[in-house]
C-alpha cells in the first residue's frame, strides 16, 4: 500500500547523511508534486551494505519546479524530476496541520 | 619560493584514482581466483566500449514511423528494445554492461523538452546509446544542467523559448532514461535508416535537437551552418 499518490505534494525530509541515502542535498526540505509511481525497491540504506534482501520501499517520481529548488531561478515553467523512496517523504509542510 | 615539488589535489597525468585502484584489486583477485580470464575482461571492455548510440537511435527513428511501436516503446522501454535486437540482460544475465532496473524514453513535445543528467555519478542507457561522452560525466555538467539547465544548453548551441518547459531528469536511482526528440522538418517519406542517421547522441541525451542536415557520422562543414 503506497503512501503517496500521483498529485500528491511532498517535502524531502531534511534527513542526515549519515548513511547512503541517494537523495539528493539539492532536494532536501524542498516540496515537489508526486508524478509517478516506481516499484518497491532495497533501499540503498540497505542495499550499500550489500543486503539485497533488505528493506522495499515504494519509490515515487517526484516532480519539481525549479524555482522551488533554486531561489535565483527565473523561467517559471522549468521543472525537475528524480526518484525518492517513500521514508524520505513526508506530506507538504504548507498542507500539514 | 619553496623548491620542493608540492602535490596539488587534481590528479596527475597517469595517477590511478582510488576507484581505479579499488577496480584492479579486485579484477586481479577475480582472475586469480578463476571467476573470470583476462582476456575474459579484455574482451568484455572492448566490447562495451564499441557499443554506441546506434541502438538508441534506431529505436527513436522505428517509433517516429510506427505509432504502435511508439506506444509499446514509451510504455515498456526494456520489452521495446529486443524490437530491435538489444537485450538489456545480456551478456551478464543481470544487466549489461552496468546495473539498472528500468528504461523509460521520454517524448519531447513542442511543449516539454527533456535532458538526462545523473548528478550523483554517470547513470547512463548503455545498453541504447553505449559509454557516455566525457562531459556528461564531469562534475561541471552534473552540478550546472540541474541548477542552470537553459544556460548550459545555450553552451551546446541549443536556446529554446522560456513557454517550452525544460524538465531535467536526474537520474539518481534505478532509471535509466533516454530523450526521444521530436522529428524534424525536411524528414517527409524519409526512410528509417535514414531518419536513424539524424538522430544523435546528443539529441538523446537532450543537449541538442535533430535536423534533416546533420548525422554526426560525417564530417561537419566548414564555417557557421
Amino acid at each position: 500500500m503506497r503512501k503517496f499518490q500521483i498529485g500528491d505534494r511532498v517535502t524531502v525530509k531534511e534527513g542526515t547523511s549519515l548513511f547512503y541515502t541517494r537523495v539528493q542535498t539539492y532536494t532536501r526540505g524542498k516540496t515537489g508534486v508526486i508524478a509517478d509511481y516506481r516499484p518497491a525497491w532495497v533501499i540503498p540504506e540497505d542495499e550499500a551494505w550489500g543486503r539485497d534482501d533488505g528493506r522495499k520501499e515504494p519509490f515515487y517520481v517526484v516532480r519539481f519546479n525549479q524555482r522551488d529548488l533554486w531561489p535565483e531561478y527565473k523561467d517559471q515553467n522549468d521543472t525537475l524530476e528524480t526518484e525518492i523512496y517513500e521514508r524520505w517523504l513526508e506530506p507538504a509542510k504548507e498542507e500539514a496541520k | 619560493m619553496s623548491t620542493t615539488h608540492e602535490h596539488s589535489l587534481a590528479l596527475e597525468q597517469g595517477e590511478n584514482s582510488k576507484f581505479e585502484v579499488l577496480e584492479i584489486a579486485v579484477r586481479e583477485l577475480a582472475i586469480s581466483r578463476g571467476l573470470f580470464s583476462a582476456e575474459d575482461h579484455r574482451r568484455f571492455t572492448e566490447w562495451s566500449e564499441q557499443v554506441g548510440p546506434a541502438g538508441g537511435s534506431r529505436l527513436v527513428a522505428k517509433a517516429w514511423v510506427d505509432p504502435e511501436f511508439k506506444a509499446r516503446l514509451l510504455a515498456n522501454g526494456i520489452e521495446a528494445c529486443k524490437e530491435v535486437g538489444i537485450d538489456w540482460a545480456q551478456p551478464t544475465g543481470h544487466g549489461a554492461p552496468s546495473d539498472y532496473t528500468w528504461f523509460y524514453v521520454l517524448e519531447n513535445t513542442p511543449q516539454v523538452h527533456h535532458v538526462i543528467v545523473c548528478t550523483l555519478c554517470s547513470c547512463y542507457p548503455r545498453p541504447v546509446l553505449g559509454m557516455s561522452p566525457s562531459w556528461y560525466r564531469t562534475v561541471n555538467y552534473r552540478r550546472r544542467i540541474v541548477r542552470w539547465p537553459r544556460e548550459v544548453l545555450s553552451e551546446f548551441g541549443l536556446y529554446l523559448p522560456p513557454e517550452v518547459e525544460i524538465r531535467v531528469h536526474d537520474s539518481n536511482a534505478k532509471s535509466r532514461f533516454m530523450v526521444m526528440p521530436m522529428r524534424p522538418k525536411g524528414t517527409e517519406g524519409w526512410s528509417e535508416e535514414q531518419l536513424a542517421a539524424i538522430v544523435t547522441r546528443d539529441t538523446m541525451i537532450g543537449v541538442a535537437l535533430p535536423s534533416a542536415d546533420w548525422t554526426a557520422t560525417q564530417p561537419p562543414s566548414q564555417g557557421a551552418s
